[in-house]
């Protein structure tokens, strides 16, 4: 199977959620195959269903003075930030493929982030117990899945060359003392652009996975898949703030 | 016919998930397919879809509560059936409550407590009679939840005192007896079908060698799964960084406590009159503060590539709470402190730790930490560094033990003291010195007086 990679551009976050829902929809009723999809978020904070309010340091006033609306999502996993200089990769997956195995999905989501990080010349490592990819203790790449009918949307968040500094908005994965860092802090100014990491994180992606290839999509066919199939299932996430 | 909603496989790794959302609630109507149920596992969320047509009448198991895979989570009634009046839980035998039988069994490994000692004895198993405030004999007290639910599965006080019950004093929570009520549903059934029937006539003794080798297995499961609580996983998770990232390596001094031993047979009374209980633990405290001013290294964290030396001293101690699990609570700016406050502080913050009534910031911001294993009896130990700490002080118990003092064989009250360091930082030589300081400060106690 060949697996779809789309870069969607400026995407806001309620309707990245939609889309995804859309083609989850439409790849559990085998209309279209596994995608790979990379929206451009502004600044986000979704909480996912393993949350904690005790993991957000800002209050709800300083957010909204900062234009940053607030998700409470079905992903696993606590709250985490989305936002400008940092890779978003939503994998749109049907796990049979995957022996239905959820620990299996997620460390193989892991070791595409290691690999891609391999190749620009970073070692990123598993913490047992702390998904996510780690760079010497610190936090470079965060995951969180959510499945329906055994397929997979949402996904991962790897630090390309965001500002480290909306990370002290909350406790992020309501791990307390964690250091986030990025490729950038890593590597200054031989890290790579977002285009770059992109195109090598899918090509990783679809290595660790299995997948036979890698094609790249256009947006607007994803949109349409999406659209077909949405029907009776809207977006489930309700915003909280901003 | 009710459908059982059951935690599904989830791979081949994955033995539990935690119920996270509700998509439905009791008394809904779900359709087949429909999304009824979300389950975490790790950093994945999977929605369960109903598994058939029906009425979503009974949620067993509540939002965060974390199962094994294969556990009944919901009962789904089937499409126009009427209720069924007492699914699943309630299928146990209504065991009799008053007067406890003797046979009641108990739950392996439950401390016998005796039932005659039980008060009140309700004659319907419903804890709410009286005045509200339900004790157990030991003196346990039940929560309204817990009064409810022994009302609705008519769980008798002398099922509820051989719970071992996790929370404050012993006490009894819901989720004690909703696990009790899990392991209940087959046990008591045979149980009490055997004490009904009459026990057959003695025959005559068997031979001597077709007697049983073993004595009788206690009534109830061999084995026991209690599931980690909030604590527990927070700890484990502790541990295991903590071994992950520091560089563990241990060294080992003794010291003569001849003169600490002295000073607080004397000002042990003096100090109890008003009010403050002194122990050594304040004794330790000071003499480490001291000899982190001395190495200040050895006060520090590691934060990512750096090393960060502090100039304050929180000191972290260990208190061990039986079964709620271990806790290390921090005294602020011992160096600010004199003994006296120090020892009133130890005992507020011991006593706070055991009573769960420790402030978030008490156990954050630590610089340095002692552990005593000395109280449980311990002559020795390698302590596991709290990190982002770089060493912990591991003191023991004290022991009269012959030592050579001027070529002479005298006896003297000894203690090790060991050290936990992070190797990555503090290299052995710093560690073995600063160990060395704190047994001679402990040691000639004048020298705090002197350089403090």
């Amino acid at each position: 199977m060949i697996l779809s990679a789309c870069h969607l551009g400026p995407t806001p976050y309620r309707e990245a959620l939609a889309l995804q829902e859309g083609l989850v929809s439409a790849r559990a009723s085998g209309t279209t195959g596994d995608w790979l999809l990379y929206p451009d978020h502004s600044p986000v904070l979704t909480i996912g269903r393993g949350g904690n309010p005790e993991s957000l340091i800002a209050d709800a006033a300083t957010l909204k003075g900062r234009g940053i609306e607030l998700f409470e999502v079905a992903r696993g996993g606590d709250v985490t930030w989305h936002g400008p200089g940092q890779l978003v990769g939503y994998l749109i997956a049907d796990l049979s493929r995957h022996g239905r195995d959820l620990h299996r999905f997620l460390r193989d989501l892991e070791q595409s982030l290691i690999d891609a990080l391999a190749a620009f010349g970073v070692a990123g490592e598993r913490v047992a117990g702390r998904t996510g990819v780690w760079v010497e203790g610190e936090k470079i790449a965060s995951i969180g899945v959510a499945v329906r009918r055994w397929v997979s949307y949402h996904g991962f968040a790897l630090n390309v060359a965001p500002d480290l500094g909306f990370f002290d908005l909350i406790h992020p994965c309501g791990l307390r003392g964690i250091h986030m860092t990025s490729l950038a802090r890593r590597l200054e100014e031989k890290a790579p652009t977002l285009a770059e990491a992109r195109e090598r994180v899918a090509v990783a992606v679809a290595a660790a996975m299995g997948y036979e290839g890698l094609a790249w999509k256009d947006p607007a066919q994803a949109r349409r898949l999406a659209e077909e199939a949405a029907g009776e299932s809207g977006p489930r996430a309700e915003a909280h703030a901003g | 016919m009710p459908i059982s909603i059951v935690v599904p496989q989830l791979g081949e790794s994955v033995a539990e998930g935690t119920v996270s959302k509700w998509l439905k609630a009791q008394g809904d109507k779900v359709r087949k397919e429909e999304p009824l149920v979300e389950i975490q596992t790790d950093k994945i969320n999977v929605e369960i879809p109903s598994p058939g047509d029906g009425i979503l009448e009974r949620i067993l198991v509540a939002e965060g509560t974390t199962v094994l895979v294969g556990t009944e989570i919901a009962v789904l009634s089937g499409a126009g059936e009427p209720a069924a009046p007492a699914p699943s839980l309630a299928a146990a035998p209504a065991v009799a409550s008053a007067a406890a039988p003797p046979s009641q069994p108990a739950r392996a490994g439950a401390p016998a407590v005796a039932s005659p000692a039980l008060r009140p004895a309700p004659s319907t198993g419903d804890g709410s009679s009286g005045n509200g405030e339900l004790q157990v004999g030991d003196g346990r007290s039940l929560s309204p939840a817990v009064r409810r639910i022994m009302r609705e599965q008519n769980v008798s006080l002398a099922e509820l005192a051989a719970i071992r019950g996790s929370g404050v004093a012993g006490r009894v929570t819901r989720d004690d007896l909703l696990e009790y009520l899990q392991s209940r549903t087959a046990a008591p059934a045979r149980a009490s079908a055997a004490a009904a029937v009459a026990p057959p006539a003695p025959a005559a003794p068997p031979p001597a060698f077709l007697a049983p080798r073993l004595a009788p297995a206690a009534a109830g499961p061999r084995e026991e799964v209690v599931p980690f609580s909030k604590v527990r996983k927070l700890i484990a998770e502790n541990m295991v960084r903590a071994k992950h990232t520091a560089a563990h390596t241990h060294c080992f001094d003794e010291t003569d406590m001849s003169a600490i031993v002295g000073l607080k047979r004397e000002w042990g009374p003096k100090l109890e009159a008003q009010g403050v209980r002194l122990t050594y633990m304040p004794f330790f405290i000071k003499a480490s503060v001291l000899a982190l001013k001395e190495f200040p290294w050895v006060n520090g964290e590691v934060r990512g590539d750096t090393m960060v030396v502090k100039k304050f001293y929180n000191i972290g101690m260990a208190v061990g709470r039986d079964e709620k699990g271990l806790i290390v609570p921090n005294l602020k700016d011992c160096d600010r402190k004199n003994l006296v406050q120090i020892a009133a502080e130890v005992n507020d913050l011991a006593a706070r730790a055991r009573a769960d009534r420790l402030k978030p910031d008490e156990i954050q911001g630590g610089t340095f930490s002692i552990t005593n294993a000395g109280v449980y009896g311990a002559i020795n130990s390698s302590p596991v560094i709290n990190v982002p700490e770089v060493a912990i002080l591991g003191v023991h118990k004290i022991v009269e033990r012959p030592v050579i003092r001027d070529g002479q064989i005298v006896a003297r009250p000894m203690m090790n003291a060991s050290i936990g360091f992070d190797h990555r930082v503090v290299d052995g030589e710093l560690a073995v010195k600063f160990l060395r300081r704190v047994c001679e400060l402990l040691e000639r106690p004048e020298l705090l007086w002197f350089h403090a």
